[in-house]
């Protein structure tokens, strides 16, 4: 019997934007040198996902800078949450941080944003894609995940997994959730046993700027502190957050496609309450770090948990009555 | 077999150094403490992960403890044994033969009549830190890391060698070029080595 033909739950690039990846949560192989990798703002990637009815994990694209165009083949539930992109459907403004039903054949065009740097769309039943060690993260540099391990190109087409379309949920999650963007950042930082008094003196209080070497590996701050150099030092793991120190003194902050391994000092490690926030750091931003102790970065991540939770679950409620 | 350290590395990491590294990576990966996300091993050192949600860095300790006490009856995976052949004309063959004293042919030679030992994997996907250098061939990593080091490119650095398993920006010194693939995801064990395996390197004709 032949099967009724099934619309294609397909979405075609019709502008790629200036770096447009399939991201998720990312990826647990570190062991084997595998970077985690995941959208770099995992607050945009969760409420996007909980807005269109998502786990939390799954594939969305990531935004930056300047956004692609697409063209929906099927019937879709989406939903752009991060920085404050310009964005249309089919020539009507399109909210941010909310879900919006999207008919076959309309063309969600994303522009520039003002400020900050990275969005998330995501896509109710989660974008398809190459998935590598348990992650369909996009790793640009070594050409996995994703859409065949690179940015979107124009003429790209992209598929996402089945879900029972829904109406859009009314609920908004609070702009206090929202991972805030620039032009001047804060940064909760911890110590590590590289930190001496005269670095922290260099380090936390003074105003860095964001240079533009700024992508998924790495953030590059502009001003230059004095930097101990040890070429004997030897290579150990990285954690997302650190604050490296390269011999020329110019900080910089590991993102999520950092590679697993550095010999660099590396005096501070950025709470992970505020980690999100480095996903939207641009080039030009400034920002400064702020030593804090073990209770408060503790208590904030609680806080921010406790408020992501209760948007999630609003939302959860919502798609579980439909 | 000394006790280990435990040293918290920011809100949602904890450093152990043993020198029993590996015997308790592979512990971990059996049996996975409670909010343990991920693990990267180093030289004499492991780094783990945690959801600090789930856990913190003292309860991990406790847990690492306990396991660690019963460390010793564990039986390591069999080392393998690998054969990479080499084509030795890097742009620092030269360069570090003259820093050994040696003629490029005996530096080859030395090279080549090594077994060197898989201590960890890290830096890129596949990227193994192999063991087993004399001192005398050691060679200083470069002052200025070259922006881009072909895949492939066989290389020296401090106490490592290494096979750059894909075009990256590189401090070590390059001696030669294999084919070998250490990262290549259309296999079924995308990753052909890990720690604890034996590697020669065995000369090409260029």
């Amino acid at each position: 019997m032949a099967e009724p033909a099934q619309p294609s739950r397909a979405l075609v690039v019709l502008r790629p934007g200036l770096q447009t990846t399939v991201q998720d949560a990312g990826r647990r192989a570190r062991a084997l040198g595998v970077p985690g990798g995941g959208a770099a703002d995992s607050t945009a990637r969760r409420l996007g996902n909980a807005l269109v009815g998502n786990p939390a994990t799954v594939a969305g694209l990531e935004l930056t800078l300047l956004g692609p165009a697409l063209r929906f083949e099927a019937p879709a539930l989406v939903s752009l949450c991060g920085a404050p992109f310009g964005a249309t459907l089919d020539g009507i403004p399109l909210p941010l941080w909310r879900a919006v039903a999207v008919q076959a054949g309309q063309t969600l065009d994303v522009r520039g944003t003002p400020a900050g740097l990275r969005a998330f769309l995501a896509v109710r039943g989660g974008l398809d894609g190459q998935e590598v060690f348990g992650s369909r993260a996009t790793d640009p540099r070594s050409g996995f995940g994703g859409l065949e391990g690179r940015a979107l190109r124009a003429g790209d087409r992209l598929t996402w997994g089945a879900a029972a379309l829904a109406p859009a949920p009314r609920a908004l999650p609070s702009p206090e959730v929202r991972t805030p963007f620039g032009p001047h950042h804060r940064l909760r930082v911890l110590p590590t046993p590289d930190l001496t008094p005269a670095l922290e003196g260099h380090l936390c209080g003074p105003v860095f700027t964001v240079a533009p070497q700024a992508d998924r590996m790495g953030v590059r701050l502009t001003e230059a502190v004095p930097a101990p150099h040890d070429p004997t030092r030897p290579s150990v793991p990285n954690v997302p957050g650190l604050v490296q120190l390269p011999p020329d003194g110019r900080p910089i902050l590991l993102l999520p496609d950092a590679g697993t391994h550095g010999g660099y000092p590396s005096p501070l490690v950025v709470i992970q309450a505020d980690q999100p926030r480095l996903g939207q750091l641009r080039p030009g931003d400034t920002l400064q770090f702020e030593a804090v102790p073990l209770a408060v970065a503790r208590q904030a991540l609680m806080a921010q948990e406790q408020a992501l939770r209760q948007a999630e679950t609003a939302l959860r409620l919502h798609f579980a009555s439909v | 077999m000394s006790a280990p350290t435990f040293e918290p590395l920011g809100d949602a990491a904890l450093v152990v150094r043993t020198p029993a590294a590996r015997a308790l990576l592979a512990r971990l990966w059996r049996q996975p403490p409670p909010g343990l996300l991920d693990a990267a091993p180093a030289l004499g050192q492991v780094t783990l992960l945690f959801d600090p949600l789930h856990t913190d860095a003292a309860r991990l300790e406790q847990v690492v403890r306990s396991a660690y006490s019963t460390l010793t009856a564990e039986a390591a995976p069999p080392a393998r044994e690998l054969t990479l052949p080499v084509t030795f004309s890097g742009p620092d063959l030269p360069w570090c033969a003259a820093h050994a004293g040696l003629s490029e042919a005996a530096l080859v030679e030395a090279l080549c009549a090594l077994t060197f030992e898989v201590a960890f994997l890290g830096f890129t996907p596949g990227f193994a830190f192999l063991t087993g250098l004399p001192p005398a061939l050691q060679m200083p990593r470069l002052a200025a890391p070259r922006e881009q080091v072909p895949a492939g490119s066989v290389a020296l650095g401090g106490p490592w060698a290494g096979v750059y398993p894909r075009a990256t920006p590189g401090g070590w010194r390059l001696v030669g070029h294999t084919a070998f693939q250490a990262f290549d995801l259309s296999r079924p064990e995308p990753v052909p080595w890990r720690a604890g395996d034996r590697v020669r390197l065995e000369a090409q004709r260029g």
